[in-house]
């Protein structure tokens, strides 16, 4: 037990997940509907991909498979070289579209049970809580139970308890969404300074573009269901100045690839 | 602090039973039971009714008072209940089983799903003459038959409750490593128990009207049989008492269910 229970290394340093050729499908019924096509591209350790695109495409299955919580019909997915098994992955930490908190157990309970259950012991997992709680601001609410939250309170205790695991691969399903925009901001800053402390690779699912800027190295496009990868758009450091010319066009290219132009007016003129 | 986390922390300090005042809580039902004693009163006195046909108010509480200080209405509430609790607790305990079961295991599912289809609109009441062919008027049959009447409503509820789930919760353990049992019985049937719960109230009342209707028909002792009795001795007071005593052991065992579903598996 005292080889799990040693905390973990704030060092956890991410691997590489490699995306390569994935399809997959649902069965609505008798019918079969494709949300993935082809889809192919690689994070390297510690690098930060954002997703970007219209609702519904399958982003969400992505994560899905990412994380083992299903396996792809077609195509593989790879993690640090092994590929991606169904089932209990260690590596990773996720945080879902809906908060998810289980409703009979106090915020605290939330976070901490996910680190008893992978091994931590009481003490420990009390600790990392407590200072999860602190970063996104919850430590009053330690007691609360999650129907006494609003929701972007309960996205947050959410995101609290995938960070908590200081996982190697952290899944994040549009985490700010509900969060009201000055909180969304702050989060977002809090989020930049925890990827510094540890170094996990994130694949972060969002449908804000500025989002995907300023926190991604990347930004994967995709299309339309089934989804497949548009294009890969690189972020540098200078892209990420709002004012600046370069996020202007890298925002404008994002969103062309998207099939939406920027210039509001452009629909209206002719 | 936002506005809505200092709503939120107040949330936390809501009295669960609404904000009225104690009188209004205590002094609202009250009203309700005296209005009905009132139409009561005056249909028997507007008609000029005998107290075969219907007693009075006031007779019907004297022939509660005899029966109370009586020790052989006891023994029929005793045995009243005692047909009820075994029935009751094997009902629920099996219907939760094979319903959990149900959602968990969609080959059992399919097997077990046109039986449990067939078999829950035969009213427990339909059982009856079979039940005493069976068993005569013994503790066995009447306890079969409440859990009978209680299997069908836990067993459709539960495995519906457990479908229900948020489907989140379970990724989020198996996100979180949990093993499958682990995750079945600490998170699905912990997020389905609210539901459960409420439906094990609701078949509290099918089956206690299970053993009162069963031992109208055929019981040596219990509280249908002592209206029953009373009822073909002409003593409508003490049948209309023993309806009351029905109608108050019911609605006592429903708030103690409703109680310990509230103190055990409330989440606030």
């Amino acid at each position: 037990m005292n080889a799990v229970s040693d905390p973990a290394p704030a060092t956890r340093r991410g691997g590489e997940l490699i995306v390569d050729n994935v399809s997959h499908h649902f069965a609505s019924g008798p019918r079969r509907v494709d949300v993935l096509q082809d889809v192919s591209f690689t994070i390297p350790p510690g690098a930060v991909a954002c997703v970007v695109g219209p609702s519904g495409c399958g982003k969400s299955t992505l994560l899905n498979l990412s994380a083992g919580l299903a396996g792809p019909a077609a195509g593989e997915l790879r993690w640090d070289g092994d590929p991606v098994r169904l089932g209990q992955n260690r590596d990773v930490g996720m945080a879902f579209q809906q908060p998810g908190l289980f409703p009979w157990m106090t915020v605290e309970r939330n976070v901490a049970v996910g680190l008893r259950t992978r091994g931590h012991d009481k003490r420990d997992a009390a600790r990392i809580t407590a200072e999860f709680l602190e970063t996104v601001g919850l430590t009053e609410f330690k007691d609360a139970y999650p129907t006494q939250l609003s929701g972007g309170m309960a996205q947050r205790v959410g995101i609290a308890r995938a960070l908590a695991l200081q996982p190697r691969l952290l899944l994040l399903d549009e985490p700010f969404a509900a969060v009201d925009a000055f909180t969304r901001l702050k989060l977002q800053q809090e989020f930049k300074s925890l990827l510094k402390l540890s170094a996990p690779t994130v694949m972060f699912v969002t449908h804000d573009v500025p989002e995907a800027i300023s926190l991604g190295d990347f930004i994967v496009v995709m299309s339309h269901r089934p989804a497949s990868v548009v294009r890969i758009i690189e972020i540098n450091r200078e892209d990420r100045d709002r004012s600046s010319a370069a996020y202007a066009h890298k925002l404008s290219e994002t969103l062309e690839c998207l099939g939406v132009t920027s210039d509001m007016d452009a629909a209206t003129d002719d | 602090m936002t506005s809505k986390e200092a709503e939120a922390l107040g949330k936390t300090t809501r009295p669960r039973t609404g904000s009225r005042h104690p009188l209004q809580r205590i002094g609202l039902p009250l009203v309700g039971v005296v209005l009905l004693i009132a139409t009561w009163e005056v249909t028997v006195w507007l008609n000029d009714l005998d107290s075969i046909v219907m007693p009075r108010p006031m007779e019907v509480l004297r022939a509660l008072g005899d029966l109370v200080v009586s020790g052989e209405f006891w023994d029929d509430v005793v045995v009243s209940l005692t047909e009820f609790g075994s029935g009751y607790v094997i009902g629920v305990f099996a219907g939760v089983v094979v319903g959990v079961l149900m959602a968990e295991f969609s080959v059992f599912r399919a097997t077990v799903h046109p039986v449990v289809e067939a078999l829950r609109f035969i009213v427990p009441f339909a059982w009856i003459p079979l039940v005493i062919l069976w068993f005569g008027t013994s503790l066995l049959g009447k306890t079969l038959l409440v859990a009978y009447a209680t299997f069908f409503v836990m067993v459709v509820s539960a495995a519906k409750a457990m479908q229900q789930v948020d489907p989140t919760l379970t990724k989020v353990g198996r996100m979180l490593g949990m093993s499958r049992w682990r995750l079945a019985f600490a998170v699905q049937l912990r997020a389905a128990a609210p539901t459960i719960a409420s439906s094990a109230r609701a078949a509290a009342a099918i089956a206690w009207i299970a053993v009162v209707a069963a031992e109208y028909v055929g019981a040596s002792a219990g509280l249908g049989v002592l209206i029953i009795n009373a009822s073909t001795s002409l003593q409508t007071d003490v049948v209309i008492a023993g309806m009351v005593v029905i109608g108050l052991v019911g609605a006592g065992v429903s708030a103690v269910i409703g109680w310990l579903s509230r103190s055990y598996l409330s989440y606030v």
